[in-house]
């Protein structure tokens, strides 16, 4: 079970949010190609180690969470509202 | 405005005594409340403050806050959106009055209907709350005036404690009232629960 510090209710279970996927990925703009938006929709670079994820507080207070995660571990180690920047950890 | 006065979700519940005898019982009652959101518009933060403060005598609580004023209670529910509960008057009282105090600066939606508030009162309150709720309601962590939204037997909750009794205001979709009912009474059985 993992606990997700909330920056607005605090550190909750993992059952109160539900995954949103990477977090990093970005949308290609208008005049993107349909190889830019199959790699927008398709590709993940599924890294073994640190990744910032889209977690949403569905059972509080219903924010969409930005969330520095650590694939092998599970270690949480940040949390962000969505219009914040999270960087990703080399190595 | 002449809509009938809708029945109460739990009506038909049935009052006394349930569950265990014993002399320290969960308290358990069906206060009637309006209950309005309040969703501030962008850029109006600084607005609906002053407007809540002039119509209501209440300062915007904080996240996990709640704050009173006029037999009113705010309660903090999420960035940027409160419920405004008082006691029922008549049909669509309160959101009138939240829809003309926040007409610049915030969307208001009477939700009277849509929740429903179940009060649960006593020395065994917290423990039997415990058996479903993941936060901790210990008075450490929580206490008088605080709230939170979090999902007790999988449905999603509004825990409000009103004072140190321990009181707590529960607030789940009407909907979901009997099985939430249903759940506070298994939970509260081994202590018995009284309902009013
Ligand atoms: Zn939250």
């Amino acid at each position: 079970m993992l606990r997700i510090p909330c920056p607005h209710c605090g550190a909750r279970d993992e059952v109160e949010f539900i995954y949103r996927g990477d977090a990093t990925v970005t949308r290609p703009g208008p005049d993107g190609d349909v190889g830019a938006f199959h790699d927008y929709l398709y590709l993940r670079r599924n890294p073994r180690g640190w990744q910032v994820e889209w977690w949403q507080h569905n059972g509080g207070c219903r924010t969409f969470l930005k969330v520095l995660r650590h694939t092998v571990t599970h270690e949480v180690r940040a949390v962000a509202t969505a219009t914040e920047t999270l960087e990703v950890p080399g190595a | 405005m002449s809509a009938p006065e809708p029945v109460h979700p739990l009506a038909g519940v049935a009052r006394g005594r349930h569950g265990a005898a014993g002399d320290a019982p969960l308290r358990v009652s069906f206060p009637a409340r309006d209950i309005v959101q309040v969703m501030v518009r962008r850029g109006q933060d600084a607005a609906l403050a002053a407007a809540m403060r002039t119509a209501f005598g209440i300062d915007a609580p904080g996240p996990g806050h709640t704050a009173s004023g006029s037999g009113v209670t705010a309660i903090w529910i999420q960035p940027g959106q409160w419920l405004l509960t008082a006691p029922r008057t008549t049909e669509g009282a309160l959101a009138v009055r939240a829809a003309e105090a926040f007409s610049t600066c915030a969307a208001v939606a009477d939700q009277s209907h849509g929740r429903t508030t179940i009060a649960v009162s006593g020395a065994s309150a917290r423990e039997a709350l415990s058996r479903g709720c993941r936060i901790d309601l210990h008075p450490r962590a929580f206490g008088p005036g605080r709230a939170a939204s979090t999902p007790i037997a999988q449905i999603g909750c509004l825990v409000h404690q009103t004072d140190a009794a321990p009181s707590f205001e529960l607030t789940v979709f009407s909907t979901l009232a009997e099985p939430f009912l249903h759940w506070l009474l298994e939970a509260g059985a081994p202590f018995g629960v009284e309902i009013a």
